[in-house]
């Protein structure tokens, strides 16, 4: 009996694993290292937007309480998404606050959804790995982006 | 208590002498690792749920606490669950799994008495108490936590 069990474990086990092949390279490893992503616009790269970005990613790696920042620019919103650092987890609810004022202060005409979420970080790397494609167009990203805005706002 | 009589204080003095000392920091030590181990196990398949599915951190815990009990409710059929809890004791009934334990062991005691009155009746006998309980306080939480907005404070 137990024995059968625990072939039957590691067929399960095996079977499963045989499902990871669709991750792709970058991506799959985003919620174990740190992967730095490069901020991104998904609309036009002009010069005056890159800067915007740049200096938005500079700002929330300040705050030594994380690391890894993701900065995307949508049309309307800008989703910054970061991982805290281990010890400093239990303060997450007010470092976002802290974040997020700051931002809207500095940059008052922008729009921002800020958050900790490892979800919201693993899907914004998916998506600017999706954004070296030149065939995927900015509609896509676009909405791309909606859904994972509209992901973070979901609380149950 | 008040006073006891002559003969229950030489039992008592003679049941002392007897009886068996439990290593009491040795189950707990057994208890915290085996739950730890259950805790690795619930954080491994929440971030299986955020991975591969459309879960965030903040609504992967409710698919987590789901699978975690369904599969203690597995290895308590299997007759697994027993024996780890045997050997962890709290470690294996504190956490959620121990939910799954208790619903399943009174379902497979009372089997012999019918699905209706054996099961059907028996089956929350002792998780009853974990539901009631879980949630008149949630409940109450949300209550103060109503107030405390309404009010302003938070």
């Amino acid at each position: 009996m137990r024995k059968i069990l625990i072939t039957y474990f590691f067929v399960i086990v095996t079977l499963l694993c045989a499902c990871n092949n669709d991750g792709s390279k970058e991506s799959g490893l985003a919620l174990v290292k740190t992967t730095n992503p490069a901020p991104l616009s998904l609309e036009k790269s002009t010069k005056k937007e890159l800067d915007l970005i740049g200096a938005i990613e500079q700002d929330v790696e300040s705050f030594k309480e994380l690391y890894d920042v993701s900065v995307l620019k949508g049309k309307e919103d800008i989703l910054v998404a970061y991982k805290v650092r281990h010890m400093q987890r239990f303060h997450m609810k007010k470092i976002e606050k802290k974040i997020k004022k700051l931002l809207e202060d500095k940059y008052s005409q922008e729009n921002f959804i800020v958050s900790s979420d490892y979800k919201i970080f693993l899907e914004a790397v998916k998506l600017e790995e999706k954004l070296k494609d030149p065939t995927y167009s900015t509609e896509k990203a676009e909405k791309r982006l909606q859904e994972i805005i509209k992901l973070k706002k979901e609380l149950t | 208590m008040g006073g006891k009589t002559k003969e229950q204080k030489q039992y008592q003095s003679l049941e002392q002498k007897h009886e068996v000392k439990r290593p009491v920091l040795k189950n707990c030590i057994k208890a915290f690792f085996v739950g730890g181990l259950f805790c690795i196990v619930g954080q491994a398949i929440t971030y299986f749920y955020i991975y591969f599915f459309n879960f965030t951190e903040q609504t992967a815990g409710n698919p987590t606490v789901a699978t975690m009990v369904f599969i203690s409710m597995l290895l308590t059929g299997f007759g697994v669950y027993d024996h780890i809890g045997q050997f962890a004791g709290a470690g294996s009934a504190v956490p959620v799994t121990g939910f799954g334990n208790a619903v399943i062991s009174a379902a497979i005691e009372h089997r012999t008495e019918g699905f209706v009155l054996g099961v059907g009746g028996n089956m929350f006998k002792l998780a009853g108490s974990v539901i009631l309980f879980g949630v008149f306080s949630a409940f109450v939480v949300a209550l103060i936590k109503v107030l405390l907005i309404k009010w302003g404070v938070i």
